[in-house]
């Protein structure tokens, strides 16, 4: 089996010099911002840089790098950083935002009584979203805070679903005043019947 | 199935499902019921819990490896020669083919397998090549097995295995590549064991994977779908370097890209669905 | 309808209760249901069988709907054909026309009740029945 050879000679990976990277990040080519956002999370001034560069970045696998990074440092700063893209137009955006967010669920945490309270809808519902990640304890205590106050049923909706998922017994009260509060949604009455057969089965401590 | 543990109920049952769905992909149906409830309850008492509910809350609080234990529950996690067959032969039908179209002369194809964990996985895409691929005598072919387990690369390199691990290998293949060191061990001959070489690599750290250079395809099963979502993010980046733009990338059976990363196309082939890096310029 | 007459419908929506609620809706009037969480799975189960239908989520994670629409119209014939229905709480203009241009055959905003949804599923699919 003489073809089969042990350790070919290879090209070492693409990796430009530390130095360049802020310049790179933003003014680069798709595969030198792509490298630029990697390196940037371990350098000082990092977070600054790449906010600013998430906030003019096209390419969406250079977004995507740009955000795992960030999600790497997962401190508030890089959860600011992110947050604006919960409000970007385009689909994508807002998408790779709300994963890199769910990927630093620490970090977020202190964040979310306020986007859950914020004026935009769309934000609202992507932030019950964020809510999955948390642990069930505090993901039912914002979600159950939310869903009576709430008066839009898509918000309310998003949070039932995360509820049906991790939420626990407690929530139970606040599923039940929330299908009064719509009964001409039928979407909300369905949605609140699964939800209270799902938290019956799950612990109300993290025991 | 212990008189301390209750059978698991409907909505238990679909708690959990919807639980692995999200975060694996894996579907169980009513059907498979008798099944999960089975694994379920293994875990349970392996665990010590007495309710279902409690054991969820340590699934989601995500504390210890008990989501990684699962998940082992359901899927076969025992590495063997020629394990998922379909895919070896996806590499020879497709994906070398597309690999060697755009390849410039001269330049050796590169498979990485990678966890390797004790070897077999390397040496039977070397066997399946030699066996199966017309082209292989015009190419140089670098195969490199890596883990981040320093022991079962050890036992990689000495090539020895036992009858279960060579039960899907052709007697006339194990006759071929293998030697006999007892009635329950073989070898894999010398010549095989030196066209395979090993490494140790953790998928999460840049300069480890970095240091491995470019690969055509990357065989990464049974690892991703045990990493919480920064892991994932991030060894998907590593491995996303690691390809040769246009390279391919094949998860396990139980694994499916849509839960781990955006970067790769999915591609459908007669035998398998894989990932690619798009080549250069490619839109996407 | 009998079993080989059956319009199949695959679900991409990321919310659990969501898929549920479509799926009895759609298996109750006949439809053939599949479900996939994001567009990414949509991909490999359409690469493996195609549909007669897409029901389409917009927020979603790793690929959203309108990605995967755009993907999904650079396939091949049998697959890039296939006609989406979008259903999203994004009810602006600029969300529906963003939705078009990506690809979109139809719009709904949610939160859709039953009828609604297998009344547009029946014509978009080119249901008879």
């Amino acid at each position: 089996m003489p073809l089969i050879r042990r350790g070919a000679p290879e090209a070492p990976a693409n990796v430009k010099d530390d130095r360049d990277s802020f310049a790179l990040l933003t003014g680069g080519t798709d595969g030198e911002r792509w490298g630029a956002a990697r390196a940037a999370a371990t350098l000082p001034g990092g977070v600054e840089a790449l906010g600013a560069a998430l906030r003019s970045e096209t390419d969406a696998r250079v977004r995507t790098a740009i955000l795992t990074s960030l999600t790497r440092v997962a401190t508030p700063a890089s959860v600011d950083a992110v947050l604006p893209c919960l409000r970007a137009d385009d689909a994508d955006t807002r998408t790779g935002a709300l994963d890199a967010l769910r990927a630093m669920p620490r970090a977020v945490l202190p964040r979310l009584p306020d986007l859950l309270s914020d004026a935009d809808t769309d934000v609202r519902i992507l932030s019950c979203e964020i809510a999955r990640c948390l642990a069930p304890a505090e993901a039912t205590s914002l979600l159950c805070d939310l869903l009576d106050r709430e008066t839009d049923a898509n918000v309310c909706a998003a949070a039932i679903d995360v509820l049906a998922e991790i939420g626990q017994a407690g929530a139970e009260p606040a599923l039940r005043r929330c299908a009064k509060r719509f009964p001409q949604q039928p979407f909300i009455g369905f949605a609140v019947k699964v939800a209270l057969q799902r938290v019956s089965v799950q612990a109300d401590d993290a025991g | 199935m212990p008189a301390d543990v209750p059978p698991v109920t409907g909505e238990e049952f679909r708690v959990l499902c919807e639980f692995l769905y999200r975060r694996t992909g894996m579907v169980f149906t009513e059907a498979k019921r008798y099944y999960v409830q089975r694994r379920v309850t293994e875990r349970l008492q392996a665990t010590g819990f007495t309710s279902y509910a409690h054991y969820f809350a340590r699934l989601r609080a995500d504390s210890g490896d008990e989501i990684e234990q699962l998940i082992n529950a359901f899927t076969v996690n025992e590495t063997y020669f020629y394990r998922e067959e379909h895919q070896l032969r996806c590499l020879t039908s497709d994906l070398l083919r597309e690999r060697i179209r755009t390849k410039p002369r001269g330049r050796p194809i590169r498979i990485w397998s990678v966890p390797c964990s004790t070897g077999e996985e390397p040496y039977s895409i070397a066997i399946w090549l030699l066996e199966n691929w017309p082209e292989v005598d015009a190419y140089d072919i670098d195969i490199v097995g890596s883990d981040i387990d320093t022991q079962v690369l050890d036992a990689a390199r000495a090539g020895v295995f036992g009858k279960r691990a060579l039960m899907h290998l052709p007697p006339r293949l194990v006759n071929q590549y293998l030697e006999p060191l007892d009635g329950e061990q073989w070898r894999i001959v010398e010549d095989l064991r030196q066209s395979v070489s090993f490494s140790t690599v953790n998928l999460v750290e840049m300069a480890e994977t970095r240091a491995h250079g470019r690969f055509d395809v990357i065989f990464c099963r049974n690892v991703l779908i045990y990493f919480d979502d920064a892991s994932r993010r991030l060894a998907a980046e590593n491995l996303y370097e690691n390809l040769e733009p246009g390279g391919f990338i094949c998860l396990g059976h139980a694994e499916s890209m849509s839960r781990i990363s955006p970067l790769f196309d999915v591609c459908r082939y007669a035998d398998a669905i894989v990932y690619q890096r798009p080549m250069e310029g490619a839109r996407g | 309808m009998a079993e080989d007459q059956k319009k199949r419908v695959l679900l991409v929506e990321d919310a659990g209760l969501v898929r549920m609620y479509y799926r009895e809706a759609l298996q109750g009037a006949g439809f053939d249901v599949d479900e996939a969480l994001n567009g990414i799975e949509a991909l490999e189960k359409l690469l493996t069988a195609p549909v007669d239908l897409l029901i389409v989520d917009v927020n979603m994670p790793q690929m959203d709907g309108l990605t995967f629409i755009r993907t999904l119209r650079r396939q091949t014939p049998a697959i890039a054909s296939i006609p989406v229905l979008i259903t999203s709480t994004e009810s602006s203009p600029q969300d529906i026309h963003a939705a078009r241009i990506a690809g979109a055959n139809f719009y709904l905003t949610k939160p859709v009740g039953q009828e609604q949804l297998v009344l547009h599923a029946r014509i978009l699919s080119g249901c008879v029945a």
